[in-house]
C-alpha cells in the first residue's frame, strides 16, 4: 500500500505509453439473414430469445446467431455489440449499467436511450482488447 | 509540491471559466477526443472471458486514477493553474444546482431528443461536437434522473455504508463481488429496479444521456464525477492504511479470472503502470 514517494511520482507522471497496437479485429458477423432465415421467429435458448425481429421504441431490431454461436443484433440495419455479463445478463454500448437477461431486453433497452440517431461504428464493438485498440475495426 | 482538487461548489467564477476554458482548448486540438477514444477502447463486460482493467474488475479503482491524472496533466499543460474538481453528488443533488449552470457543466438535455441547449458544451455552441459516441449524434445529450422511471442520486448514507468494507475487492473479482469497497463503489448490486444501480454507477445513470453509454467521456461531468469516485476511495484508504489492493497475487490458472484481473503488481493498458503504482496520490494532489 505504502509506496516510496519518488515511485509514486514516476508512475503517476510517468508519460503514457499508449501502446495501440491497432489490431484488426473481425466484424462482428453482422450480415442480415435472407427472408427465409430459419431462426426468425423467435429460437429459444438458455439466454432467451435470440432471434426477433420487431419494430420497437420506432426502431426495427433483429436478432440472429452469428458465425460462432453468439447472438448478434441489428438496430434499423446496425449492429449492437452485446456485452455479457458474469451475472448471466447482456449489456450494450449504449447502456452500459443495465444487465439485462436476454439479448432481446438488453436491444429494448439501449433503444431506450438511443435518442433519434442511427448507432455509430463503436456501437458495433468497443473494449476489444486491453492491450491496444479496436481502430482497426473502424477504418 | 501537491496540487489541490476542490469541490466544484467552491470553485470561484474565474476558477470555473478557467477549467471550461482547458477543456474547450483540448477539445479544440482533439486531445479531449482521444480521452473519449481511450475509455471506449477499455470497456469490457465481465463475461467476455477477455482481460478487463477499466470496469467489473478490482483496477476499476486505480485505472480511472490514471485516467483522471492524464486528462488534468492535459489540462495543466494548457493552464497550469487548473485542477479537476469534484462533484459531490450526495450534495450537490438536483438539476438546480450550480454545477449545471450556464458557465459551467451547462444543463439538462431538452425532452425529445435529450440535446443539452446550455452553458459551453451545447451543440449550437460550435466548439463541442461529438465525434466518438455510440451514435451518429454530434450533440452532447443529458436525461436527469430518467423521468420515465425516476431514479435519484446517492446520498450521504449510501456513502456511508460502503465506507463500512473493510475489503478492498473480493472473488470472484467482477461486478457479482458481494462485499468489498471496490465493488460497492462501483456500484453493481443485486434487486430490482433502481436497487441495482449504487453509487458510480447510479449517477452515470442519473445524468443520463451520453453518461450512459460507452461515450460517457463525451460529457465533462465524467471527470467531475470521477474525482469524487477517487476522493472517496482515497478517503477509504486513509481510513484503512492496512487494506491494499487486491488480489494482491494474480489469479492462479484454474481461477475463472486467471489473466481477466490486473493484480498489485500487473500493468494496465494503455499507460503499462500497475495499481500498485497508482496507491499513493498525496505527493501530486490532494482533496480540499
Amino acid at each position: 500500500m505504502i509506496v516510496p514517494r519518488r515511485v509514486a511520482l514516476r508512475s503517476l507522471f510517468a508519460l503514457a505509453v499508449t501502446a495501440f497496437t491497432g489490431g484488426a479485429l473481425a466484424r462482428i458477423g453482422a450480415a442480415p439473414p435472407s427472408a427465409g432465415d430459419p431462426l426468425a421467429g423467435g429460437e429459444r435458448s438458455a439466454d432467451g430469445p435470440v432471434a426477433f425481429d420487431e419494430m420497437y421504441g420506432g426502431r426495427h431490431i433483429r436478432g440472429m446467431r452469428g458465425p460462432s454461436g453468439e447472438p448478434v443484433v441489428l438496430v434499423d440495419g446496425r449492429p449492437l455489440h452485446l456485452m455479457r455479463c458474469a451475472d448471466g445478463g447482456w449489456v450494450t454500448p449504449v447502456d452500459h449499467y443495465e444487465s439485462c437477461p436476454t439479448p432481446l431486453a438488453a436491444t429494448r433497452a439501449a433503444v431506450d436511450e438511443l435518442g433519434p440517431a442511427p448507432l455509430s461504428r463503436y456501437a458495433a464493438g468497443h473494449g476489444g482488447h486491453p492491450g491496444g485498440s479496436p481502430r482497426g475495426v473502424h477504418t | 509540491m501537491a496540487y489541490t482538487r476542490k469541490n466544484q461548489r467552491d470553485l470561484t467564477s474565474a476558477e470555473r471559466k478557467r477549467f471550461v476554458s482547458a477543456v474547450l482548448e483540448l477539445k479544440r486540438t482533439g486531445q479531449y477526443d482521444d480521452f473519449v477514444r481511450i475509455h471506449i477502447d477499455h470497456y469490457v463486460a465481465d463475461g467476455e472471458g477477455k482481460l478487463r482493467v477499466a470496469h467489473m474488475c478490482p483496477s476499476f479503482l486505480p485505472w480511472h486514477r490514471r485516467f483522471l491524472l492524464e486528462f488534468e496533466r492535459a489540462l495543466r499543460r494548457i493552464d497550469p493553474s487548473v485542477t479537476v474538481p469534484y462533484w459531490d453528488w450526495t450534495r450537490d443533488n438536483t438539476p438546480a444546482a450550480s454545477l449545471w449552470s450556464e458557465d459551467f457543466m451547462g444543463g439538462n438535455g431538452r425532452r425529445g431528443d435529450f440535446q443539452v441547449m446550455t452553458g459551453p458544451f451545447a451543440y449550437a455552441g460550435g466548439r463541442w461536437t461529438v465525434r466518438h459516441g455510440m451514435t451518429e449524434q454530434a450533440f452532447l445529450s443529458r436525461d436527469f434522473g430518467r423521468p420515465r422511471d425516476p431514479i435519484t442520486l446517492p446520498t450521504a448514507a449510501d456513502v456511508d455504508e460502503a465506507m463500512t468494507e473493510r475489503t478492498y475487492d473480493t472473488a470472484p473479482w467482477n461486478s457479482t463481488s458481494r462485499s468489498g469497497f471496490r465493488n460497492r463503489l462501483e456500484g453493481w448490486a443485486q434487486g430490482q429496479g433502481n436497487e441495482r444501480f449504487r453509487l458510480h454507477n447510479r449517477v452515470h445513470r442519473w445524468v443520463g444521456g451520453m453518461m450512459l453509454g460507452g461515450g460517457s467521456v463525451n460529457d465533462p461531468v465524467f471527470w467531475l464525477h470521477h474525482a469524487y469516485v477517487d476522493l472517496l476511495w482515497s478517503r477509504w484508504q486513509a481510513r484503512n492504511p492496512s487494506a491494499g489492493y487486491l488480489p494482491k497475487d494474480p489469479p492462479p490458472l484454474g481461477d475463472p479470472q486467471y489473466r481477466k484481473v490486473a493484480a498489485l503488481h500487473e500493468r494496465m493498458s494503455p499507460w503499462n503502470v500497475t495499481p500498485a503504482e497508482l496507491m499513493d496520490h498525496s505527493a501530486v494532489y490532494r482533496y480540499a
